[in-house]
């Protein structure tokens, strides 16, 4: 009962907070959805950033502070409306083209894999109630005990007399374990299950709400299908690690700044930066790979909008430059403004328990200079590219691929600003992830066999939002162009 | 019907769950807090036990060190126990789990 009542007031908390940044406009089933999960992703964040200023402060009233942070986001919420700011037009998809039997076909066959997807990840749940695998007990769950059984003690834990344990890894996951575990008074192993569970569907559900808020229902119905299809997905947001949260992140963060651009408006819906910024840096508060995004999205967004407006999409003349440029240089400051507290968070955290990261603690540079891992990474990334998702017949990846080329109209449209910087971003941190093999002190063939297809994971429900966004042949608005049903 | 089926078809079997069960007599007898020793089976063998053992008796931090006043003896069978010259066993719990008083220690 009491967990019920927390993960309420958890969701109510980042219900106020989306909704207190996100822009009026009307409402659609697709809108409510995709605020309703992007709530409760940002409520179990909300949560954790609230314990750990609670640890922070030796603070013995975590339910008193969780009141208090609701109590502040509501008064924000309803000051707003009554400020009663102009409504937004956010422009969405063009009615439905495809034919009714299609479009009934879709909808059974993604209602199918829902469930089939929710029956084997309660199966995983239960199986498997202190998670699925090594980092499950030897790092997050180890580190939410010591923040809850610790005390005022909780740094104990992240110390190097426990190796391999990671004590530098961001804490948003344990955390919110830890939070829920405090409230309730004793350790219940249902919790992690339940945040599993809560960002793995969450994710599916950003991913359709918002292609169906921005593309129509069929683009949002096949990308669901070819997610809930990817069963390394399902495993791992049953296995209690940080990789499915972070995808949740990173997917939320590229929904919130496409979205964006989608606004006609020029002031409120600025909100929708923010809260990519929050996005973004809670992403970094869950694995260190969120800080690698959080600088290639940073970087992507400079090169686009600060650095190279002039080579831009939409940007033809001097003048356009200049009217791209002011607004882009305020966006920029409105997402450094949602990441900025979460930077605070991090760089108390790191300088407070002063663990080194492993990875960079002792740099080779000299093998940066060793062509053959060069050859073993690319190698190691095309094996993945068509196996990390566990698939049993066709690779999702291969799939995409697949579609690509069959599009009678090849050429995918970066229809924006925004999605332009979401691919360059993504593709920085894949660039990202192979530097650091490169120079990664473990053994080479070990760190990428156990490590590399959770990363590939981590980006993938983003890689499917932006094939679906921008691929020529599922809209269905352009003129001439009849949809491929698929 | 269905939590049944669910129920009936999955029984729990997880590693860390037993482990936890294997050392609740242990972590009884250790202090709550602090750093306590740790020894086990020796090579690649001796490393998930190890852990595991961390995981059930936090937020007490094992070093994997026999130079403490308290060492956590975590062996797949009590033989392999009598190896360590510096220790004394306090008690057996059974199962392979023992706790040594480090002789040499204050």
């Amino acid at each position: 009962m009491l967990v019920a009542l927390l993960t309420l007031l958890g969701a109510a908390n980042g219900l106020l907070l989306v909704l207190l940044l996100w822009p009026h406009e009307s409402a659609s089933s697709a809108n409510w959805l995709l605020q309703g999960c992007l709530s409760l992703g940002f409520g179990l964040g909300l949560f954790s950033v609230v314990f750990m200023l609670s640890r922070a402060s030796a603070g013995q009233h975590l339910l008193a502070i969780d009141l208090a942070a609701f109590a502040l986001l509501l008064a924000g919420y309803l000051y707003k409306n009554k400020r009663g700011y102009p409504a937004v037009t956010v422009s969405h998809s063009s009615g439905e083209a495809d034919p009714h039997w299609l479009v009934l076909v879709l909808r059974a066959a993604f209602a199918i894999a829902l469930l089939a997807a929710l029956y084997s990840a309660i199966l995983r749940a239960i199986t498997h109630p202190h998670g699925d695998g090594w980092d499950a007990f030897a790092i997050w769950n180890l580190h939410a005990r010591f923040l809850f059984r610790g005390g005022e003690h909780w740094r104990d834990g992240f110390t190097p007399l426990i190796p391999w344990s990671h004590p530098d890894y961001p804490l948003l996951l344990p955390a919110v374990i830890s939070h829920f575990w405090t409230a309730l008074g004793r350790e219940n192993q249902l919790v992690p299950t339940m945040v599993g569970l809560v960002f793995t569907f969450s994710t599916v559900g950003i991913l359709f709400s918002s292609l169906a808020h921005l593309r129509g229902q069929t683009s949002a119905t096949l990308a669901g299908l070819v997610l809930l299809a990817t069963p390394f997905f399902i495993e791992q947001g049953t296995a209690q690690y940080a990789d499915v949260p972070l995808s949740f992140f990173i997917l939320a963060t590229i929904v919130l700044t496409c979205l964006c651009e989608k606004s006609s408006a020029v002031g409120p819906h600025r909100g929708l930066l923010v809260l990519a910024g929050i996005s973004c840096g809670f992403g970094a508060w869950t694995k260190n790979e969120g800080l690698l995004f959080l600088l290639a999205i940073f970087a992507a967004w400079l090169l686009i909008f600060v650095i190279a407006p002039s080579r831009s999409i939409d940007s033809n003349t001097p003048s356009q430059h200049e009217e791209n440029a002011r607004p882009a240089s305020i966006s920029f400051v409105l997402i450094l403004a949602g990441v900025a507290p979460f930077l605070l968070l991090i760089a108390w955290f790191k300088h407070s328990i002063g663990a080194p990261n492993e990875l960079f603690a002792a740099i080779a540079f000299h093998k940066l200079l060793d062509a053959s891992r060069y050859l073993v990474i690319l190698k190691w990334y095309g094996k993945d590219f068509l196996r990390f998702g566990d698939w049993s017949l066709i690779p999702g990846t291969l799939l995409l691929a697949g579609i690509y080329f069959a599009s009678p109209n090849k050429h995918m449209r970066p229809t924006n600003f925004a999605s332009r910087a979401c691919h360059i971003a993504l593709a920085m941190t894949l660039a990202g992830y192979f530097l650091i093999y490169l120079i990664t002190p473990y053994d080479l063939y070990w760190h990428l066999r156990f490590s590399l297809n959770r990363l590939f994971l981590q980006l993938w429900p983003a890689v499917i939002f932006l094939f679906f966004l921008e691929n020529p042949a599922f809209d269905s608005s352009v003129p001439g162009e009849k949809p491929v049903s698929r | 019907m269905i939590q049944a089926h669910i129920l009936g078809r999955s029984r729990p079997d997880d590693v860390a769950q037993r482990s936890d069960l294997r050392f609740a007599r242990l972590k009884a007898a250790l202090p709550q807090q602090g750093v306590v020793g740790y020894v086990g089976d020796a090579g690649e063998s001796g490393v998930a036990p190890y852990y595991l053992a961390q995981y059930a008796l936090a937020p007490l931090v094992l070093d994997r060190s026999p130079n403490h006043p308290f060492v956590v003896g975590n062996f797949s069978s009590s033989t392999a126990a009598t190896a360590f010259e510096n220790l004394r066993v306090l008690k057996d719990f059974g199962d392979g789990v023992l706790l040594f008083a480090g002789e040499d220690q204050p």
